[in-house]
């Protein structure tokens, strides 16, 4: 869940759960009340009503109205993630968390941009929004220009690393 | 009493309106987009015309195509909500003379207290405390430097036409006035196609206060008390609640008289707000808004006043319905806003299908909203989707009832506003009253961690649980396998039977 890590083994033993969560057993009953995602959960005779919906590696969950986001791996997935962030070293493609329309680029290709930088400007719902670089790097490509409309999840521009 | 009336709006505000006209028993109109076509303010209403189109500009700011529907219904009287055509003074006078009822203030208030530049001028005429600033547009930079220089920082600009947060920017030094001034000025243009702006003092640890006024139809006021709206972002409002915890009841006579001396010098009839900026016991004045405000029920909890009720009243020229000698702010209301956005994300617009929703309910525990299982959230609209209202003996139990409400909610599919609504409640701040308008952007916004192990535990179990479903649903492939072999020995046979046909 965001930068922290909690690990899950699942073991079924005649037809029951059990569950360790960082490396200790919890005593924890789950049931789901329907297909939509509403469960039921009871954690050492306390009672949740929750909410779980998602995919098998994004996962949303409602709990006493608070909401968590949760990136769930198996083994083999962490494995290779590992190897994956190992080889990028820093820079990367940022891309569109919303849709929206690119309003005005405000670095050049080349230059240098310090964590935080503004580097471009999204109109989304008519409010401007400035994406922010997430780390030093150098410009290295454009995938968008001023005033083109782009998808969630869209390029927006790629950072190299700084050597 | 009108029989008829046609709501131009969408979403809560049309359902708001229509749930008050039929408990009148006046027959409501109500208008739909090409997207909104299954939205409940249009299964609601006894009449739901097609506007055709997507846009707003094709359907719910189109005033042809609701004058239309209006005469093609027989509706005697047009709601207008709030946003789209609420405050636009040519739709109301488009309105009367098409010979229909505008179920809001004249068209000259309108116009008067939606320019920020002309309304000061006016509520300085009137004697309504003002905050120091310009009372004359600027439109460069340059100039805009000069005069907050005489103004004095930190300064804030805002657009001339503006309105929910948009086109609003903060500048604490005289180096950030240039690029605050290019950036309001492009989103005041793209949002109001008008990018003058107009600078003042920014007031340090300023409340939000604002007084709900109904002027009747012979233009006689009252004031149904103060509304606290401190929890925002960005200028968009996210928890109010009534009554505000730093005014007393002198303060609030006198807000309350401010407030109906601005609506009188500008003739108001209806129901309108007058928004204050408090600071260390005074007050100035912000803006009037001209219309039904999304936070009108907190005042509707602490007064037993049904303010759609009162504006259809005072529309169709009758008294109000109720005695203003009698009036009283009784025990304390909040109202929290269930907003499409991401909380955790710097409240980015959020978009899906809600496809599981659990309501709350309970005593004192008000729900208005436009959510149904499988509504599609996208980008076309205000991402509010409803608003939460509880009422309270007191302040505490208010803000426990709201505590309590918002763990039994849940609106899966979209990310929502809610998480940090239920953060704020949870503070001692909050708790105390000591907040301001920067209280919600200073906060930290996160989940509480002692729940993360349950949550990741759960979690697993969900993806392990999907899996399984999975593994054990007849698969595709051998489903298809089973009815190609079964169409194969059909078609075998055929040729079979054929051949024999043939030789015989």
């Amino acid at each position: 869940m965001g930068e922290r890590v909690h690990e899950v083994d699942l073991v079924r033993r005649l037809g029951e759960l059990l569950v360790t969560v960082n490396g200790e057993p919890m005593d924890l009953n789950y049931s789901e009340v329907d297909r939509h995602g509403q469960v039921t959960l009871q954690l050492d005779g306390r009672s949740f009503g929750a909410s779980i919906e998602g995919t098998d590696s994004e996962v949303s969950v409602t709990l006493a109205g608070h909401s968590y986001q949760m990136q769930i791996e198996d083994e083999r997935e962490h494995a290779a993630h590992v190897a994956e962030r190992a080889a990028s070293k820093g820079g990367g493609t940022i891309k569109a968390v919303m849709p929206g329309v690119v309003v005005e680029t405000l670095v050049e290709l080349g230059d240098e941009v310090v964590e935080g930088q503004p580097l471009l400007i999204l109109e989304a719902m008519k409010m401007q929004n400035e994406i922010l670089a997430p780390g030093p790097g150098i410009v290295a490509q454009y995938h968008v220009e001023p005033g083109q409309a782009v998808a969630a999840g869209e390029k927006l521009v790629k950072l190299k690393g700084l050597e | 009493m009108f029989q008829r009336i046609l709501i131009a709006n969408r979403g809560e505000i049309a359902l708001r309106v229509i749930r008050t006209a039929r408990e009148m028993g006046i027959e409501c109109v109500a208008v739909y987009s090409d997207l909104d076509a299954q939205a409940l303010h249009t299964r609601m209403a006894h009449r739901a015309v097609a506007l055709g189109g997507a846009t707003p500009a094709e359907t719910y700011l189109n005033v042809d195509k609701i004058l239309a529907a209006a005469k093609e219904t027989g509706a005697e009287a047009i709601h207008p909500g709030y946003g789209f055509l609420s405050e636009n003074a040519g739709f109301a006078r488009a309105v009367t003379e098409a010979g229909l009822a505008w179920i809001g203030p004249p068209p000259e208030a309108i116009e008067v207290m939606g320019d920020k530049i002309e309304s000061r001028r006016a509520m300085q005429a009137a004697g309504v405390p003002c905050v120091p600033g310009l009372t004359d547009p600027v439109d460069d930079p340059a100039s805009a430097t000069e005069a907050a220089d005489a103004i004095g920082y930190p300064v804030a600009i805002k657009a001339a036409a503006g309105g929910g947060g948009k086109g609003i920017r903060i500048v604490r030094e005289r180096e950030g006035m240039e690029s605050a001034f290019r950036a309001a000025s492009g989103e005041a243009e793209s949002s109001f196609g008008d990018g003058r702006l107009y600078l003042e003092r920014y007031l340090d640890r300023p409340r939000h206060i604002e007084i709900q006024v109904l002027f009747d139809a012979e233009g006689q006021g009252v004031s149904l008390y103060e509304r606290e709206c401190s929890i925002q972002r960005r200028h968009q409002k996210l928890i109010e609640e009534s009554p505000s915890v730093v005014i007393n009841a002198e303060q609030r006579a006198a807000m309350g008289e401010i407030a109906l001396r601005a609506g009188a010098y500008v003739n108001y009839r209806g129901a309108g707000t007058v928004e204050f900026l408090w600071s260390g016991g005074e007050f100035y004045f912000l803006e009037m808004n001209t219309r039904l405000q999304v936070e009108h029920p907190v005042t509707e909890m602490v007064t037993g006043v049904d303010l759609v009720a009162e504006q259809l009243r005072i529309a169709a020229g009758e008294p109000l319905g109720f005695d203003p000698a009698e009036l009283r702010l009784t025990g304390h209301a909040i109202e929290v806003r269930i907003n499409a956005e991401d909380p955790y994300s710097g409240f980015l617009p959020s978009t899906g299908t809600l496809h599981n929703l659990r309501a709350p309910g309970g005593p004192w525990v008000r729900l208005d909203g436009s959510m149904y299982r499988g509504l599609e959230v996208g980008l076309s609209y205000d991402p509010m989707l409803g608003k939460l209202i509880v009422w309270g003996a007191d302040r505490d139990q208010a803000i426990r009832r709201m505590r309590r409400a918002i763990a039994e909610m849940n609106v899966g599919g979209v990310r929502t506003s809610l998480p940090a609504v239920l953060q704020v409640l949870e503070t001692s701040e909050f708790g105390a009253g000591e907040y301001d308008t920067h209280f919600l952007e200073s906060l930290q916004l996160a989940p509480p961690p002692e729940f993360e192990p349950l949550v990741a535990a759960a979690s697993a179990i969900f993806r392990h649980t999907q899996s399984r479903r999975r593994a054990l649903a007849p698969q595709h492939g051998s489903r298809n396998a089973w009815r190609d072999r079964g169409r194969r020995s059909v078609s075998s046979f055929a040729r079979r039977a054929s051949e024999k046909g043939d030789q015989a």
